[in-house]
């Protein structure tokens, strides 16, 4: 180790929510929470079914206006941006229910994903300049690369994502997910219907992804081990507020989160 | 790039998981949804009072010609000719009530619309004046034997049209049940032409006048100097006791019930013990009837009848169906009514030839700006 | 199959384009109903951009059709009589009063009106689920037949008319090129090959938007659209395109059939056309650009020729009391539900990709 040592640079916040609530009609499903999200981490969002995990996520995404309060991705306020610019800004989600478009094959799906970084509109779609030519060819070997790099097979890259199994569309999407070059990745249960054995792969891969592309990881997730085992920072939802949020070992341990698990009976 | 894949491919057996799928976020229109957010309820029944309102106050304050005397035009300022458009156009709108119920009924229950409704119409129609010939009703029949005629007429007219909606459902609908939406829309649309067909070789190409039993015509009384010509009368007479009878059974009765239950969910309804597809049949049946009746009456009231009057009442039926709250009996029935009178209005005011613009006008206005229409509740948007 | 089997049957199938007319009767009604179902061809690739490609059921594709043929009636006749406008036409045409513009100028105008309704039209229903895109289409379709019908009566200024209800726009140009000179109707290839050229350029734009980002993004918007526009495709601006392209072909095919049909009448814009068109997709199979083809072209035959010209007198043969041109209607009711419920995603599926019609549960 040096002697010298250089300060460690001021932790930048990649996402922030401010006092964000969403009501539908009398239902508060969101209330008034704010947290935010550093760079380069992973940070769990956790809570019984119910709690408005979702419900903020399609915040985060643009699929819902907030009722109230505002959301920064870096400097830039999204809170009223639509779902694609959000995209455009560098996010990128996968869905509790996987969401792959079924009449496309694997490599497909991932090209969309890419969507929002090509530029080749309906005369360059229609005339194919070499530009587009190139655009398209480099989008597909990227998506290849992608797939290979969530650990698909090479045979499937080409089969409809409808009649793959369903620990490979969970890859599928996360590689689309991955196209969009996202400087926040947002992961739904990324580990719902998975056995131990492929939620610990999936947890380390959250890690070595990070790491890799330089990515901050927001999740929601239920299983417990892959909380702990992978999170920086857990923040726990419980009918739409915030009640804890801070390391994992010491957001276990409060008594007011265990008794949002416990004392209702799941 | 050089990415290496980490993630070592595993064969997985996992069970596919079973959380509840959240329910589809609509995806955020901003201007169009600030738009309805104010329309409201309100809008749309300003929108619908335009066009009587302003006749009226026109005809009040410029006045309308009531016909020639002595080669001067005679300018009445009253608002006797607004209450005719009213009175036709509510009576027009019973018979564009029935139809409208038999399509608001399928869309509750199954959520489709049922493309063919309007030419079952046009079937009951077609059904009633061939009754008509073989009970020999004419126009020497005698009042007695009249009624009788007609209530032989109506009852055997709603049984087959009633079949003949369900006999659609058996064919066009279930079998496509679990295929997307698009199949049974384009197999009704099917059924529809094949209708269209059977009509035109039954009466040809044009429309045909038939007996005027009842002198739909003839005046009763008269209210404010508006004449209530019998037709009105007989299309409230109909109209009324079928509605009232209708409403009486999905309220009151077990298989009403099963239609409620079905209609707000499918699958617990079968959980619960109901059997769906008869339910379905009978929503069908249920609307195929109230589609003759129609039939019957508009053949007495217009005293013609034409292949193609399925096509034109289905599209205004469907429209009030719309404009009272899909899924809604009372609403078909206040629509039905809402748009005979706008129909009625943009006949008299602007031209036959002009009003089925402006229905549809009507129409594309509120699918886009309030698609639950005046009684309807939240409907499930894009998703 | 491989690209250069593919690029062999292309070229074969483009040469018996070509040569198809020295088989047959220079005015025969053969040749009167092949370039019909060419032209229904073009329309069906434009409405399967629509409801093939994105997933948008449009039920008044019909206004389309009028839409291009006016463009027509507007563009190349002496209907605007006030005004005196002539690029690139006949020597006759050139005297006349009226806007008279080369063919091409006129198929170009046409595409973009057309694409201008598209949008227009589609607006609306970006925010409506299937079935209610479906009558909102439909009622525009029906409002732009009631223009047509009624357009004789408003005014556009100099005594001129918007359209000539339905007494119809007559007298428009026939299709006139430099060197080749104006189109007669005694022979029937010029036209023949004029819309074939148009069918092989429309194919062509729809196999390259097919397999481009666009195409991509139209398929992944009909399959889930919260999931397109989460991996960022723009709802408004993909949809709009779909309705505008599609709707841009429609006025080509329609342009060609004003002109063709040497008037503009509204009488020929009904609703059962748009079913017609929706038929021809339908049973050529949804999304499948081959399909499209397959089902214009044979839907085309089956109503100008099959059914007037060959088989009429079949039922009367058969002891029946009516020709079949009557039961046409009927004829093709039944094959649409015939269809759906037997083979619901066409005659040629779409390549490799699962139709919105087969059961979840197909293999």
């Amino acid at each position: 180790m040096s002697p010298i040592q250089t300060p460690a640079p001021p932790a930048v916040t990649v996402l922030r929510a401010e006092h964000v609530t969403k009501a539908f009609g009398g239902l508060v499903a969101v209330n008034d929470i704010s947290f935010d999200v550093p760079q380069h981490s992973i940070v769990s969002l956790i809570g019984p079914n119910g709690a408005g995990k979702t419900t903020l996520f399609n915040m985060l995404t643009g699929l819902y206006r907030p009722t109230g309060g505002r959301i920064l991705l870096g400097e830039r306020d999204i809170t009223r941006a639509r779902p694609d610019v959000i995209t455009q800004h560098g996010v990128a989600r996968t869905f509790q229910n996987i969401r792959l478009f079924g009449a496309m094959t694997a490599v497909e799906n991932v090209m969309v994903g890419h969507h929002a970084r090509m530029r080749a509109g309906l005369f360059g779609s229609i005339f194919r300049p070499p530009w587009v030519r190139r655009e398209e060819r480099d989008t597909r070997e990227h998506a290849r690369e992608l797939l290979a790099y969530v650990g698909l097979r090479e045979p499937v890259f080409d089969r409809l994502a409808s009649h793959l199994p369903y620990g490979d569309q969970r890859r599928v999407e996360i590689a689309r997910a991955l196209a969009a070059k996202p400087r926040l990745l947002l992961l739904d249960e990324p580990t719902a219907g998975m056995n131990p054995q492929e939620s610990g792969v999936l947890t380390e891969f959250m890690r070595v992804m990070r790491d890799d592309l330089k990515l901050t990881i927001l999740l929601i997730e239920h299983d417990m081990k892959v909380v702990m085992g992978v999170s920086e920072r857990v923040t726990v939802l419980d009918y739409g507020k915030k009640i804890a949020e801070g390391e994992p070992a010491v957001v276990r341990a409060d008594p007011a989160v265990i008794e949002a698990y416990l004392g209702r009976q799941e | 790039m050089g990415l290496v894949h980490h993630l070592e491919p595993v064969e997985t057996t996992t069970i596919s998981p079973a959380p509840p799928p959240a329910p589809p976020p609509a995806v955020a229109a901003r201007p169009l949804a600030a738009v309805r957010r104010y329309a409201g309820r309100w809008g749309l029944i300003a929108a619908l009072a335009a066009l009587p309102v302003y006749y009226g106050i026109s005809d009040l304050t410029h006045g309308y010609q009531a016909g020639f005397v002595a080669g001067h035009a005679v300018i009445h300022h009253d608002l006797s000719k607004l209450g005719f458009n009213f009175a036709e156009g509510l009576s027009n709108g019973a018979i564009w009530a029935l139809i409208a119920i038999g399509y608001t009924l399928v869309y509750g229950i199954i959520e489709l619309i049922n493309f063919a409704h309007g030419d079952v119409f046009m079937i009951g129609s077609f059904t009633a004046v061939g009754l008509w010939a073989t009970l020999g009703l004419g126009l020497t029949t005698g009042a007695l034997g009249l009624i009788g005629g007609l209530i032989v007429t109506l009852v055997i007219t709603m049984i087959v049209t009633g079949s003949l909606n369900v006999l659609i459902e058996r064919v066009a609908y279930r079998p496509l049940r679990s295929a997307p939406k698009l199949a049974s829309l384009i197999t009704a649309v099917g059924f529809s032409f094949i209708l269209q067909n059977v009509g035109l070789l039954w009466r040809g190409g044009s429309p045909q006048s038939v007996n005027d039993l009842i002198r739909a015509q003839q005046p009763v009384f008269t209210i404010a100097g508006v004449p209530i010509l019998r037709g009105y009368i007989l299309a409230f007479a109909v109209m009324i006791p079928l509605v009232f009878a209708l409403t009486w059974f999905i309220n009151t009765t077990r298989a009403g019930r099963a239609m409620r239950a079905t209609a707000q969910d499918p699958e617990a309804a079968r959980l619960m013990g109901i059997n769906v597809n008869a339910t379905i049949s009978l929503t069908f049946a249920l609307g195929g009837m109230l589609a003759g009746a129609a039939g019957l009456i508009y053949a007495l009231y217009e005293t013609n009848v034409w292949y193609f009057q399925g096509f034109k009442a289905g599209l205004i039926a469907f429209t009030a169906a719309v404009m009272g709250g899909i899924g809604n009996v009372r609403g078909a029935v206040l629509g039905g009514l809402i748009i005979g009178v706008i129909q009625s209005l943009a006949d008299s005011r602007l031209g036959p030839e002009w009003t089925e613009a402006v229905v549809f006008g009507y129409l594309i206005a509120i699918m886009v700006l309030r698609p639950r229409g005046l009684l309807g509740e939240q409907t499930r948007e894009a998703g | 199959m491989t690209r250069w089997r593919g690029r062999l049957l292309a070229g074969l199938l483009i040469v018996t384009g070509i040569v198809l007319p020295f088989g047959f009767g220079s005015a025969s009604g053969f040749m009167n109903a092949t370039i019909i179902a060419v032209a229904y061809a073009v329309m069906a690739l434009g409405l399967n951009i629509v409801v093939g490609f994105a997933g948008l059921l449009d039920l008044g594709y019909v206004a389309f059709y009028a839409l291009g043929a006016y463009s027509l009636g507007w563009l190349g006749s002496g209907f605007f009589f006030k005004a005196h406008i002539h690029v690139l036409v006949s020597a006759v045409a050139d005297t006349l009063p009226g806007v008279h513009l080369n063919f091409i100028l006129i198929l170009i105008g046409a595409a973009i009106i057309c694409a201008a309704a598209g949008a227009l039209i589609g607006l609306p229903t970006l925010r409506l689920r299937g079935d209610y895109i479906a009558i909102v289409t439909l009622a525009f379709g029906e409002i732009i037949g009631v223009v047509a019908v009624n357009g004789q009566s408003v005014h556009v200024g100099g005594g001129m008319t918007l359209t000539a209800g339905n007494l119809g726009i007559s007298a428009v140009d026939a299709p006139y090129f430099p060197g080749i000179g104006s189109f007669g109707l005694l022979d029937l290839r010029p036209w023949y090959w004029l819309i074939f050229a148009i069918l092989l350029v429309v194919l062509f734009v729809n196999l390259r938007l097919r397999d481009s980002r666009l195409g991509r993004a139209w398929v992944a918007l009909r399959e889930d659209e919260v999931a397109a526009v989460s991996m960022g495709i723009p709802l408004v601006k993909t949809k709009l395109l779909a309705y505008s392209i599609g709707a841009a072909f429609g006025g080509m095919s329609g342009a060609f059939f004003g002109t063709y049909y040497t008037e503009v009448n509204a009488g020929q814009f009904q609703f059962g056309f748009s079913i017609f068109i929706l038929a021809m997709v339908i049973i050529g199979g949804l999304g499948s650009i081959w399909g499209a083809v397959v089902g214009g072209l044979a839907l085309g035959y089956i109503n100008n020729y099959l059914i007037p010209d060959v088989l009429n007198g079949l039922p009367a043969r058969l002891g029946l009391n009516f020709q079949l041109t009557e039961v046409e209607f009927g004829i093709f009711g039944f094959l649409l539900v015939i269809m759906m419920v037997l083979r619901p995603q066409g005659l040629i599926p779409e390549r490799r990709r699962r139709l919105e019609l087969t059961p979840p549960d197909a293999p």
